[in-house]
């Protein structure tokens, strides 16, 4: 007699297959309630032409986070970065953002995005609710305009209409001086070349009436050959030149302006000189161009920025950039808000970031502060200083008057209608 | 009426009946599609998956309709991406400053993008082949200068700020994602299924004609520079769609999306899916983003491999994947057809 299996599957192996399905499908749940690490993402550029703005934004914070980890992580739970490249495409940053909470369980947000990118990941932050901060974007509307606010998201970033002001006091004190009242600009052809540029003539105008702008000129975004705007400038026969150029772009025009003895005759102000990604870039540096701070190790001059300046070399082999310094701060505000708050709940975060004042090896006294109203980074060291061919680069930097900074932003907010 | 199904009896109908049967195999394909799609949201649980599938359905219509310029007309547009970012700016504007719904934007939108593609289209398609090519580029660098410049209206080259509104209509709130998901389908499918019925209609017979020998087009009737004109149009609409799709998606416009890196992407898209079948720039469309979102997750050196995937195309297949995989099944069943 032939014995014959039932047909199917037995019991048993019905049992056994429920329990795995089972298993399978909660899973996830069980993993993240018992998840002591904490996800966090950061959409930036890491390739293209601006990407040392994500590798120096990432290194930085890489750095931070090995510290908080060390010290027993965010509110007892260690970090794990998540970094992706968005190529500066906007779309590209939403969708990365997007994808970094909804599918890679990320938690909370680093946009090391620049300028429209950083607006796409507003977009997404805004939209499903989690705690992003921005690190990277100088624009000021960014927080300025209230159509932005949304209580998740805040900006630890330098931002235009501070420096302007800051640059504006500090360039008004060298024309009264000097005697400089025919200036020239030259600047990047968008928005924030137009805008910063307005503003620093609005401030020098303020503050020295008599100034009087006699040549304009805008080059566009990666130009390669400045010899038409170099001469331009020269025929125009200035006495001071305010450019906000940057990166590539400034020391290649210094490159090429050097050629002309440019900046023997006049005085020139570059608000974005005193950073090592054009100050250890251009083969002659010219000596007394007046540059506001981006990131100098000594700058705020305390023990703190230096010591962080040269940890930063010392892993990195090379010197931090403004994006780094950015991007340490917004993880030194997140750990200092999980401790506050005990908690790593974006929510929670929220509250405790707002308004939160923290040390800090760059801010102007110390500490810097998330400032409530706007949910923006305020107190960084801000000042204007002239630059030497060799380190450090920039000797003396003359402070900003943050009171001042404070006082005008208020007014620039009203003239703007943000307020 | 009568006299004509006489007449299709007679001797014409199997020119008349096919197109019709194939109509109606296409809609019944476009639904069973579109059924497919809506039911993803129930059966996985993945924002990713749809997220996914949105951006499909924004490209995918970009490259399609660039298709019925390029594989069906032979005109390789360069500057196809201008109508992609007008879609965007036009209805994001609308929805930031009209304060209009969803339809009446896109609507206007479409009337706007037809209007810039009339004026566009009567200058550059008069030209042929890399003059065509170079002028239409040309045009988009005009538009995407614009849209820097214009910084009052458009927010320069921080794009469109504050988010753009979406006002439930119809009862479909565009804020729920499902509900985004599925109206995006639903703009991908009737969209393919319109230009499908472009594609087989005798409009687009005189396309492929005017593709393979315009002057002999010409010489029979047909007003070759009308009927470029006509599809340089109505594929900027189609085109103008998925910017919408986009700006939905990231509720935003930028002027990256106007930017001529757009246009090579439709290009590259049309290589990488294949330009000699109707769904090619769909299947290249899902591959591109298939290799974006892959690559990026696992390297940052995205070009190299981007590089390799069009050496391979270009050197290996020498033709898209579509159109490599028609081919191979073509042979396949000639040989089995010759074998007794």
């Amino acid at each position: 007699m032939t014995k014959t299996g039932k047909p199917g599957i037995n019991r048993r192996t019905t049992l056994a297959l429920m329990g795995a399905g089972a298993f399978t499908v909660a899973s996830p749940w069980v993993a993240r309630a018992q998840a002591k690490t904490i996800k966090i993402g950061m959409p930036t550029i890491l390739s293209g032409r601006v990407a040392q703005l994500g590798t120096s934004s990432r290194n930085a914070v890489m750095l931070e986070v090995e510290k908080v980890n060390a010290a027993g992580g965010l509110a007892g739970r260690q970090i794990e970065m998540v970094v992706r490249d968005s190529k500066g495409q906007p779309q590209e940053a939403a969708r990365i953002a997007r994808e970094l909470v909804n599918t890679d369980g990320c938690e909370l947000l680093i946009d090391g995005e620049a300028s429209s990118g950083s607006f796409a990941v507003h977009e997404v932050a805004r939209d499903i609710g989690v705690l992003c901060i921005h690190t990277c974007s100088e624009a000021s509307s960014l927080t300025a305009d209230p159509k932005q606010h949304i209580p998740n998201a805040f900006r630890c970033v330098r931002q235009g209409i501070h420096d302007s002001i800051a640059g504006g006091s500090y360039a008004a004190n060298i024309a009264k001086a000097k005697g400089l009242k025919k200036w020239a600009t030259c600047s990047p052809d968008y928005a924030y070349g137009r805008d910063t540029t307005a503003e620093f003539v609005t401030y020098l105008k303020h503050f020295a009436p008599d100034v009087e702008i006699i040549s304009e000129t805008w080059p566009k975004l990666f130009q390669p050959d400045y010899t038409e705007t170099v001469t331009k400038i020269l025929q125009a026969k200035p006495q001071a030149l305010y450019s906000a150029l940057w990166g590539g772009d400034l020391t290649s025009y210094i490159d090429q302006a050097n050629i002309y003895a440019m900046f023997t005759q006049m005085e020139v102000f570059a608000v974005n000189m005193a950073d090592y990604t054009a100050l250890t870039v251009v083969k002659n540096l010219p000596k007394g161009i007046h540059s506001g701070n981006r990131y100098i190790k000594t700058y705020p001059a305390t023990a703190e920025n230096a010591a962080w300046g040269d940890a930063y070399k010392a892993k990195y082999k090379e010197y931090p950039t403004n994006w780094s310094w950015q991007n340490a701060t917004a993880v030194m505000f997140l750990s200092e808000a999980a401790k506050k708050a005990n908690s790593t709940d974006g929510k929670k975060l929220a509250e405790v970031l707002t308004g939160l004042t923290i040390k800090c090896p760059f801010g102007a006294d110390g500490t810097v502060t998330m400032r409530g109203e706007d949910r923006t980074l305020v107190g960084y060291a801000i000042g204007w200083g002239t630059t030497i061919p060799n380190e450090p680069y920039v000797p003396e930097v003359k402070s900003g008057d943050w009171k001042q900074i404070f006082a005008l932003e208020a007014e620039w907010k009203k003239s703007k209608g943000y307020t | 009426m009568s006299d004509l199904n006489v007449e299709n009896r007679a001797g014409a109908a199997p020119f008349v009946a096919r197109p019709r049967r194939t109509a109606y195999i296409d809609i019944l394909f476009a639904v069973i599609a579109f059924a497919v799609l809506a039911a993803l949201p129930f059966l996985f649980d993945s924002k990713a998956l749809l997220d996914f599938v949105i951006r499909c359905s924004a490209f995918g219509l970009f490259a399609t309709s660039l298709n019925l310029l390029v594989g069906y007309t032979g005109l390789i547009s360069f500057g196809h991406g201008m109508f992609f970012g007008l879609g965007a700016y036009g209805f994001g504007l609308l929805m930031q400053r009209a304060n209009v719904s969803i339809p009446l934007a896109m609507l206007c939108t479409l009337a706007i993008t037809a209007l810039a593609a009339v004026v566009i289209g009567a200058i550059c398609v008069r030209l042929k082949e890399i003059y065509f090519a170079f002028v239409t580029l040309a045009f988009q660098m005009l538009i995407h200068s614009v849209i820097l410049s214009w910084q009052s209206l458009t927010g320069g080259d921080q794009g469109l700020r504050g988010g753009i509104k979406r006002p439930v209509f119809w009862g479909i709130d565009l804020t729920n994602h499902v509900q985004l998901y599925i109206f995006s389908c639903a703009l991908l499918v009737i969209g393919l299924l319109l230009m499908r019925q472009i594609a087989q209609s005798p409009f687009g017979y005189t396309l492929r004609m005017i593709r393979d020998n315009a002057t002999r087009a010409s010489f029979i009737g047909i007003n070759v520079w009308r009927a470029k004109l006509t599809v340089f149009v109505l594929a900027a609409l189609f085109a103008s769609v998925g910017g919408m799709i986009m700006s939905l998606f990231v509720s935003g416009a930028y002027p990256e999306f106007a930017y001529w890196t757009i246009s090579g992407e439709g290009i590259f898209i049309n290589m990488l899916g294949g330009v000699t079948t109707f769904l090619g720039p769909m299947v290249g469309t899902v591959l591109l983003l298939i290799l974006n979102d892959t690559a990026t997750r696992l390297t940052e050196h995205y070009g190299i491999v981007l590089g390799v995937v069009i050496l391979f195309f270009a050197l290996g297949l020498r033709k898209g994947l579509m159109d490599f995989a028609v081919d191979w099944y073509r042979a396949w069943r000639d040989k089995a057809r010759e074998q007794p």
